[in-house]
């Protein structure tokens, strides 16, 4: 064979660098399938977490916002005492109330024909809440006060668009058109008023009677208590058999048993753990029921698999060189874990915990075996006191109002699933940055 | 002297710092070390030398107890340190690692500042007594890793952020902030360079004059060019220890001969 043979140009090269072959062509094929199917999967995922997030802030941030009738009322000193002398105290106090609100609609040149029926759908119940203001704040008496009251279920709705005057029939006892005729005229008068609802935030559950002033904060309290509950029986517990399985206990059959129930107890549904709860720590060792203490418990059981786990592979992933280099000038064992081998793997460790701490905040089925989905109404008076008296918690909170017929209280649980999720994402914003700040390397 | 009842009084001598008796090392069923008897004399160089898997690491880590940490290692017969079995229950392996210091294959210098990568040691073993008297074993260590002049305006820098052959100097520095009697070295220059691996041999002749140094190498001209004395080992046996210049002129074994020419290996 000559060289002549390789450049002469009418002999096609048949492996020709640019002519593209028939198996190059089908594995370029497959490439690209494959890209396509992974593209397709995510935009599959990140359309259905669009639809997600934005159904929950449609639904969720009117909770966020609340219809108030703003009223300047003066309760004279005289009328206090005739008030609270009569049988029927509150009633009286509404008849005052009614009587100035009058004036005060009068005044503005509206309709004078308000019943108290009227304001009772308007405002609910008036009487109470004044004689409870009054009664606690007697200094106030004879000075004009302004009243912010919660609007009542319908009303709320009708500012918020989701209930309209056409779906008003005769027999409806809650609302009439008329009442809805007066709500525009107050609302154009700036009597009644749209703002930020701090009471959601801050407040607790109510009853059927008042939707309006429902809040989540001692379910937001009750939550926390929870998840220090966890973090102190979990944390310690979970990193110490952690430690003591991977660094220190011999490799036998004993320990291959132990790791093997700790990967299946992290499979248990959490339901199973509220049953355990139920049966060990109420009906066994008469720990309250609903109490935060009992969830936290509850909550750590659950938790614990999860932390051993993400503790473990975090230790498992410090290269043993560093092991050797620290027992090579003369660590002790335990010197070469906690020294090196701990800092080390704390990011992951960390990680582990805060995943943890957020997957029990959103737990619910254990609570509702517990107990902890009753009507909770006032906050814990002491803080000790809070952890063993009966308490809400977040996901419980939502999942009762769910179940609740007003539809204000089914917005609020949308608005409980908004602030569950921001604690949920500021965990986890947590974790990644505890992961940075922790982070060497080596 | 000592109350010794393994030792025998023919090993005990000035010159000599280590002595295996008959040592044995299974790793579960596999009999990684056969019946190796040495001793290993003070104040020189000592190279293993022979085929990957032929057992001289695993011996250099029996000489501090590494094996330990391996959960399936089982040794038997004795090794002597100054008379001492390293192997005796009573024996704590910290207080023997202070004395047997160790150098690995991998540069890994904790992943913490300079200084706090050779203060380490001294730290816990109490050797100093305020932060002046570890400033100055700091300096000593590095000076005696010749290292000092690269990195003395560096040691609140991380030991991991240098370069290869400056990490190894680190941990030599490291090895001897404890002021150990006997250095092992486990193939201390095979992720070096030559340059590197220049400074480190000439460090090793410079340790000589303290301490003894044992030295697992593949690079048979390292052996010769480092060490006083050399064994070779092969399939777990040590099957020749002798003075250097004779094992690479003179050797006396047929598998010694066939591995230094590059027959076997």
């Amino acid at each position: 064979m000559t060289d002549a043979n390789f450049t002469d140009k009418d002999i096609p090269n048949p492996r020709s660098l640019t002519k593209t072959e028939r198996r190059t062509k089908r594995r370029k094929a497959a490439e690209k399938r494959f890209r396509a199917y992974g593209l397709t999967a995510i935009l599959a995922g990140l359309t259905f977490l669009v639809i997600l997030v934005y159904s929950i802030i449609l639904n969720g941030l009117p909770a966020f916002q609340r219809t108030v009738v703003s009223i300047e009322f003066t309760l004279s000193a005289e009328q206090f005492k005739e008030a609270e002398a009569a049988l029927l105290k509150t009633r009286v106090y509404s008849n005052y109330f009614i009587t100035s609100f009058t004036d005060t609609v009068n005044g503005l040149g509206l309709s004078s024909e308000i019943s108290s029926d009227s304001i009772d759908r308007i405002v609910g119940k008036i009487g109470g809440t004044l004689r409870k203001f009054y009664r606690n704040n007697q200094d106030k008496v004879g000075q004009p006060i302004t009243f912010d009251l919660p609007a009542s279920s319908l009303v709320e709705r009708y500012f918020k668009e989701t209930f309209s005057r056409e779906s008003i029939s005769e027999s409806n006892r809650f609302i009439r058109a008329e009442d809805l005729d007066l709500v525009d005229a107050l609302a154009d008068a700036g009597i009644i008023r749209q703002e930020f609802n701090w009471l959601f935030i801050t407040g607790v559950d109510t009853g059927v009677d008042n939707p309006g002033g429902a809040g989540i904060g001692a379910a937001v309290l009750g939550s926390f208590m929870m998840m220090t509950v966890v973090l102190i029986l979990s944390l310690p517990v979970g990193v110490a058999a952690s430690i003591y399985l991977e660094e220190f206990a011999p490799k036998n059959w004993f320990t291959d048993f132990i790791e093997i129930n700790i990967s299946n107890l992290a499979a248990v549904p959490s339901i199973v753990f509220g049953i355990l709860g139920l049966a060990v720590f109420i009906q066994f060792m008469h720990f309250p029921q609903s109490a935060p203490l009992v969830g936290g418990m509850v909550l750590t059981l659950m938790t614990l698999p999860t932390i051993i786990i993400s503790t473990r592979a975090s230790l498992k992933a410090v290269p043993p060189s560093i092991r050797d280099a620290a027992l090579a000038v003369g660590a002790s064992k335990m010197q070469a874990v906690f020294h090196h081998v701990l800092p080390l793997a704390m990011p992951g460790i960390l990680t582990g915990t805060i995943i943890g701490l957020a997957q029990a905040l959103g737990e619910t089925a254990p609570l509702l075996l517990i107990g902890m989905v009753g009507f909770v109404a006032r906050y814990p008076e002491t803080i000790l006191g809070g952890f063993e008296g009966p308490n809400s918690a977040l996901p419980a909170q939502i999942f009762n109002w769910a179940s609740r017929s007003d539809a204000v209280f089914v917005e609020k649980a949308w608005g409980g699933i908004i602030i569950l999720l921001i604690f949920l994402l500021s965990m986890n914003i947590v974790a990644v940055l505890l992961r940075r700040r922790f982070e060497r390397r080596w | 002297m000592y109350d010794l009842p393994h030792a025998r009084s023919d090993v005990i001598n000035s010159d000599c710092k280590i002595s295996a008796r008959n040592v044995q090392l299974y790793y579960g069923d596999n009999h990684a070390i056969k019946d190796v008897t040495a001793n290993i004399a003070d104040k020189t160089v000592t190279a293993f030398i022979g085929p990957s898997g032929c057992g001289k690491s695993t011996f250099l880590r029996c000489i501090n107890r590494m094996n330990d940490t391996i959960d399936n290692a089982r040794m038997e017969g004795t090794i002597l340190l100054d008379g001492e079995d390293i192997y005796d229950s009573k024996v704590d392996p910290v207080q023997l690692r202070a004395r047997v210091g160790m150098v690995f294959q991998k540069p890994n210098p904790f992943p913490k500042s300079i200084y706090d990568n050779v203060a380490y040691g001294p730290k816990i073993h109490g050797m100093v007594r305020n932060r002046s008297e570890l400033d100055e074993l700091v300096e000593r260590a590095l000076r005696r890793g010749a290292i000092w002049d690269e990195l003395k305006d560096r040691l609140d820098e991380p030991g991991t952020g240098l370069s290869g052959g400056q990490q190894q100097r680190l941990c030599i520095a490291r090895a001897i902030a404890t002021e150990p009697e006997v250095l092992l070295m486990d193939e201390p220059c095979s992720a070096l360079d030559p340059i590197a691996t220049a400074q480190i041999e000439e460090l090793i002749d410079e340790l000589r004059q303290n301490y003894s140094v044992v030295i697992v190498t593949h690079s048979m001209q390292q052996a010769a060019r480092v060490s006083q004395k050399t064994a070779f080992f092969h399939l777990g046996n040590l099957v020749e220890y002798a003075d250097t210049g004779q094992i690479f002129t003179n050797p006396q074994d047929p598998r010694t001969e066939s591995y230094i020419t590059g027959r076997i290996g």
